[in-house]
């Protein structure tokens, strides 16, 4: 009964979410809620990964060091300078000369500033260009190890987890991580040094300034952990706004049908403007707190100028200080207050690559499958397809058995059909049979021998398979069908689109053969989609086929035709068809009949309803 | 898409920038407010460091304090001015960016509203879904960056500009000759990287088709064995990924240790030249760094601005994506003096009628339909049935005006339908989709879909029909949540609800297209057997896959490639019409127990 519970499913909501609380993945810009569970196991992690690349961070670190003390340098050499300029020019007005700058009045020390700048520069300009690949070339070496492993995760991994799920930890966490080592890393290591050399130095200048300084400098990171908090806060709430946003959106639009037919089309308008009013309403609060911080951070640093700035002038004036001292300070509170600013954002930004690179790694270190035999057994050549179930048990959660005991024979060349409820194992069947999944107990073996014993390549390599979702890849019509055999002719790619009847409805296609198919354009219906995969199937030429309620989108007499063609080509081969309609079985050479994940009825059509069990019942109400 | 492809460059730009100043139009007061304090904000800014030049010059020239407080107040005020006037453009430019990006994504999806099927899929779901949600917001998020990193330059530029002559002529020009040198290198930086930026942006969503292709797909991919060949094409995406991402980061360091040198090179500049002008009278000591300071100021505005400026072209894309939707004009719209609908007639007049109707979409060289003609009776049961393709859909979609008759025409009640309004039209018409489609809420509100006033009791009787029995032992009735799409229940449950939904209004036609195809047969039997007696006033269309569903039918209309082929009873085309025996023999093939 389709109405019934949908057992595999459910099986399958247990095992996500035991898995973990990541549902659906759809990370904004600015989701950095996370803190990393072990941030130094974590970072010493990434540290090992960039090996090859590390004297990229040493001398990019020692660079930006020497930057830090050129630049903190060059504005304590321009307190002297200034002075000595202001010196010589008081000079020549006492004389009544007037005052030109040439390299033997000032201008050798002007350059000598220069120069120490330049200085600075180049060391920042290493630094730059040394950093310029640094993060990517590490996430391309991570992205390897994720497309290493997206080939030997096991199926259970892909059917508990969302594709946007793996999809953002590959492209979103990895780009969060570039992001920080590429520039948080050097700008915290930049404003630690900067802000510490700034404060001794000034230090060195006047104590009472500095520590004016100093507690502008505390309050002002103190407010910037409180607002960081709230940011986060905020932008949570804009990311749940846009969610329910986006939710209502996609229903919509799936239902524009019954939108239209039913006259909703105000309420409709009405429901979607309220939701993007209300997405309007937090992102309006999320990006001004998240955009506000920093100026908000900068008036608290210019009272610190101003504060600075009287007492300093008031020093001057009593002649405490000098000119140049004055500007130097003055300088040195610019020089420390932009860093100060960043400081607590980086710090924050850290924490989310970390929390990024630990969830990388947790995809990294996904249990694998059991690696395939070392010495692999050999089949018997040719393949002849006998294949076997032999009391396998089997459950997707160790603890929750689906099957219990099934035995089955399907002897070369036969046809064994399939047939169950939703939910009763006929897929679990096709799973276990091409190890996308291994059993628990009991074993399967293809011409005798145990199928765990091959490798997963050579077993593979036996089947044909056309699934339910028609999963075609983003190319041309030609690419998608000569997919499962290398360097097939276009006659060869047509020979297996005629043969599944979409040679004709190819040919309508503005470009044929050469069509692009893309994902999202839906330029040809599901129905033709399942009819590409059928003559995908064809080509490899497999000695057993698999149907997994493939024409299910294909009305009957189509799929008819292309069972005819099936039959035809798949003579004295095994054949495993999983199908909705009984019409398409009654000739086969044995009937599984599956309830609850166990075989309930085997057998053929005849047998099955002289038998006057589940199959007869079924089969009588589908014919009444 | 190729839509994007057919417009031009020069056109998608103009479309975009029309987009956006219709977008920004209702907004001109908060613009200028953002203008003013945009102005304070760069006034206050520039004056702090021109104070505190002003205060060097009194300690060191008269030493009065009153006149040094007098400069500290003033900077204190400046201050206040600058980073509040920030703070306020900051507010007023999130607001204003969150009612654009509001405004765009609800107008996208008002006008999608009046599309019809074709109209809709020549975009396809998941890109008018991109179109009214990512692209809005791209578009708000460049936008907000624009106004807070690029519209301030300016202003920046021609205070500084201004106070720099205002304090020496000479020094004056010196930072124009400054500003215009920072520019050049800007605009050449931007030149360069947009490209490679934009180039960039697609090796992003490549990364992100792959990955899903590879994800999606495992079963395929391991059945064929081509794990190694899909590796191999993640690898490619990740590498021109990678060697491109450096490439920008290079043109960023580069532009970043061009514009650090050049600052050098103007700091010592303004010292030399400063100093002179200091030594010839023409300026004071304090003013050098105050100069200093503005030219800085400059530099860093011009490199915050290169960096906003990169994301705009992409922002523009988003934009004309939006704009390209907002230029369709609905294939199907109301006549401007709509004719009215008359009242219901009696029993076996015709609701409906097919008046040698074809149909052929705008894009296509054949008729999808060809000279169809039938007609649909109060009291009546039509049935479609016909291979997939052969149009059996686009019937119902057409009575529904989703799709208007290219020849031929089609009248309701006697009059044809594009002479009345499609809500009128709509609102005699009750409606069971192909896909039974829910939406969230509570049972009782996708009830009420087909009748706002509906009791309560008419819902039970309407369930009833529609063999949704199953309502009733859920916890909570009626009030049951349900799930976006209806996900939380069966699509044999889902599909009894939107036949439930259905059965609520009052309509003079009834139209089930494929609608049984998702319940057992069990259910279908029970479920068109109670149909029977509650359909009596009205016409009912069934489309149908199962000969077995509309065996008992008044007329049966055969499609095949989207022509009429057969029409009669079952019994009579079994006799008359091949293709009606093919269909019925496909589904009962082997059995000895159909009648």
């Amino acid at each position: 009964m389709p109405s019934e519970k949908n057992l595999e499913l459910d099986e399958l909501d247990q095992l996500k979410r035991g898995r973990g609380p990541q549902t659906k993945a759809q990370p904004g810009p600015d989701e950095e809620l996370d803190v990393p569970s072990d941030a130094l196991g974590t970072a010493a992690r990434l540290w090992s990964a960039a090996a090859g690349q590390r004297w990229r961070l040493v001398v990019a670190a020692l660079c930006s060091v020497l930057y830090v003390a050129g630049s903190l340098g060059a504005t304590a050499y321009s307190a002297g300078l200034i002075d000595h300029l202001w010196a010589n020019i008081q000079a020549a007005f006492a004389a009544g000369e007037p005052f030109v700058v040439s390299l033997d009045n000032a201008g050798i020390e002007i350059l000598t500033f220069m120069g120490i700048w330049t200085a600075a520069w180049a060391a920042y300009t290493v630094q730059a260009l040394v950093m310029a690949s640094f993060a990517e070339r590490l996430n391309l070496g991570l992205r390897g190890q994720i497309a290493d492993k997206l080939s030997r995760l096991p199926l259970s991994y892909y059917d508990a987890h969302q594709p946007g799920d793996t999809i953002s930890r590959a492209t979103n966490d990895l780009d969060k991580i570039s992001e920080v080592l590429q520039r948080g890393l050097l700008q915290l290591l930049i404003a630690v040094s900067m802000v510490g050399g700034a404060i001794i130095l000034m230090a060195t200048y006047d104590l009472m300034l500095t520590g004016v300084f100093v507690a502008f400098a505390l309050v002002a990171s103190g407010v910037t952990k409180l607002v960081t908090a709230q940011t986060l806060k905020l932008a949570a709430a804009r990311q749940a706004a846009l969610g329910e946003l986006t939710g209502r959106v996609e229903e919509a639009y799936s239902g524009r049908a019954v939108i239209k037919a039913f006259g909703r089309e105000d309420a409709s308008m009405a429901e979607i403007a309220a939701a993007a009013e209300d997405l309007a309403e937090t992102s309006a609060t999320a990006d001004f707190v998240t955009n506000g911080i920093a100026p908000a951070i900068r008036l608290l640093m210019r009272l610190c100028q101003v504060t600075v700035g009287l007492l300093a002038g008031g020093m001057l004036v009593m002649g405490q200080i000098s000119v140049g001292v004055f500007q130097a300070f003055f300088q040195y509170v610019m020089q420390a207050s932009e860093p100060l600013t960043q400081l607590s954002l980086t710090v924050n930004m850290l924490q989310g690559a970390l929390a990024a690179a630990e969830r990388v790694f947790a995809l990294v270190d996904e249990p694998e499958v059991v690696p395939d035999p070392a010495v692999p057994a050999p089949l018997p050549e040719p393949v002849r397809g006998r294949v076997a179930f032999e009391h396998v048990r089997f459950g997707y959660a160790s603890d929750r058995p689906l099957m219990r005991d099934v035995s089955l024979v399907a002897e070369p060349g036969q046809k064994v059909a399939i047939v169950g409820a939703t939910g009763a194992g006929k897929t679990t069947l096709i799973n276990l049979l091409m190890r996308f999944y291994e059993v628990d107990g009991g074993r399967i073996t293809l011409d005798g021998v145990d199928t765990r014993e091959l490798t997963r390549a050579e077993l593979r390599r036996q089947f044909g398979m056309v699934l339910q979702d028609a999963w075609l890849f983003e190319g041309t019509i030609t690419e998608n069908i000569a997919y499962g055999k290398l360097g097939a002719t276009r006659e060869e790619v047509e020979a297996a689109a005629r043969a599944a009847h979409v040679d004709f409805f190819v040919r309508t296609l503005p470009h044929g053969y050469d069509t692009m198919l893309s994902n999202d354009a839906e330029n040809i219906s599901q129905g033709q989609r399942q009819l590409l995969t059928i003559a995908r199937a064809m080509l490899t030429d497999p000695a057993i086929l698999i149907l997994d309620e493939a024409t299910s989108s294909v009305d009957t007499r189509t799929e008819q035709a292309i069972v005819r063609a099936m039959e035809a080509i798949m003579e004295n081969r095994t054949s495993f068809v999983i199908a909705h309609r009984l019409s398409t079985i009654v000739d086969a050479d044995l009937i599984l009949v599956m309830e609850k994940g166990n075989i309930i009825e085997q057998g053929t059509h005849e047998e099955l309803l002289a038998a006057g069990g589940a199959y007869a019942e079924l089969y009588r109400s589908q014919f009444a | 898409m190729s839509q994007s492809n057919r417009t031009t460059r020069d056109y998608s730009k103009r479309t975009s920038a029309r987009l956006l100043v219709s977008l920004l139009s209702p907004y001109k007061k908060l613009l200028l407010a953002i203008l003013f304090t945009s102005i304070c904000d760069m006034t206050g800014m520039l004056y702090i460091p021109t104070q505190l030049s002003a205060m060097v010059n009194v300690a060191v020239n008269t030493r009065d304090m009153s006149a040094l407080m007098g400069h500290g107040v003033a900077m204190l005020i400046a201050a206040l001015v600058g980073s509040g006037g920030y703070i306020t453009s900051v507010f007023l430019a999130s607001r204003l960016c969150a009612k654009v990006g509001r405004d765009l994504r609800t107008r996208v999806y008002d006008h999608s509203l009046a599309f019809s099927g074709s109209d809709f899929n020549s975009f396809g779901t998941g890109s008018m879904i991109t179109r009214t949600l990512s692209d809005a917001n791209v578009v708000q998020q460049t936008l907000l960056m624009s106004i807070l990193m690029i519209f301030p330059v300016p202003i920046a530029c021609v205070i500084s500009i201004w106070l720099a002559f205002s304090t020496d002529v000479v020094m004056g020009w010196v930072l124009l000759a400054v500003t215009l040198a920072i520019i050049a290198i800007s605009v050449a930086a931007v030149a360069k990287s947009a490209p490679i930026f934009t180039r960039l942006q697609g090796f992003i969503d490549n990364m992100n088709t792959r990955l899903r292709e590879s994800i999606t797909g495992v079963r395929v991919i391991r059945a064929f064995g081509k794990e190694p060949h899909e590796r191999a094409r993640l690898d490619e995406t990740f590498t021109e990924y990678a060697s491109n991402a450096i490439r920008v980061n290079l043109v960023f360091a580069v532009t970043d240790s061009m514009t650090f040198f050049l600052m050098n090179v103007v700091e010592a500049t303004i010292m030399w030249v400063g100093a002179d002008r200091v030594g010839a009278h023409a300026m004071q000591i304090g003013s050098i760094s105050a100069l200093v300071e503005y030219a800085m100021l400059i530099m860093m505005f011009m490199m915050m601005a290169q960096f906003a400026i990169l994301q705009v072209p992409r922002a523009l894309a988003c934009l004309t994506r939006a704009a390209e939707v907002l230029d369709v004009e609905p294939e199907i719209e109301d006549a401007a003096a709509p004719a009215a609908l008359p009242a219901a007639c009696e029993a076996g007049d015709e609701v409906a009628r097919f008046d040698h109707v074809s149909l052929r979409f705008s894009d296509a060289d054949e008729d999808t339909l060809h000279d169809i003609s039938f007609a649909l009776r109060r009291g009546q049961t039509t049935a479609i049935i016909g291979n997939t393709g052969s149009g059996k859909s686009t019937i119902a979609k057409m009575l529904l005006r989703f799709n208007d008759v290219t020849g031929g025409s089609l009248s309701f009640n006697g009059v044809d339908v594009r002479r009345i309004t499609q809500e009128e039209l709509r609102g005699r018409i009750s409606y069971v989709p192909q896909k039974a489609w829910l939406f969230s809420g509570t049972i009782a509100d996708n009830l009420r879909h087909g009748d706002a006033d509906a009791t309560d009791e008419r819902l039970w009787h309407a369930l009833d029909v529609a063999q949704g029995g199953f309502v009733r032992e859920l916890a909570h009735g009626l009030g049951t949540r349900v799930a976006q799409g209806g996900t939380n229940f069966s699509g044999g449950q889902r599909q009894r609800l939107a036949i439930a939904r259905a059965l609520v209004r009052r309509a003079d036609l009834y139209v089930f297209d494929d609608s049984f195809s998702a319940l057992d047969y069990k259910t279908d039997a029970a479920l068109r057997h109670a149909l029977a007696g509650e359909l009596t006033d009205a016409a009912t269309l069934i489309i149908a896959q199962r000969v077995s569903t509309i065996h008992d039918a008044d007329q049966i209309v055969v499609l095949r490639d989207g022509e009429v082929v057969g029409l009669g009873t079952h019994d009579d085309l079994m006799e008359t019409c091949p293709t009606y025996r093919a269909i019925a023999d496909s589904q009962t093939r082997g059995g000895d127990a159909n009648a």
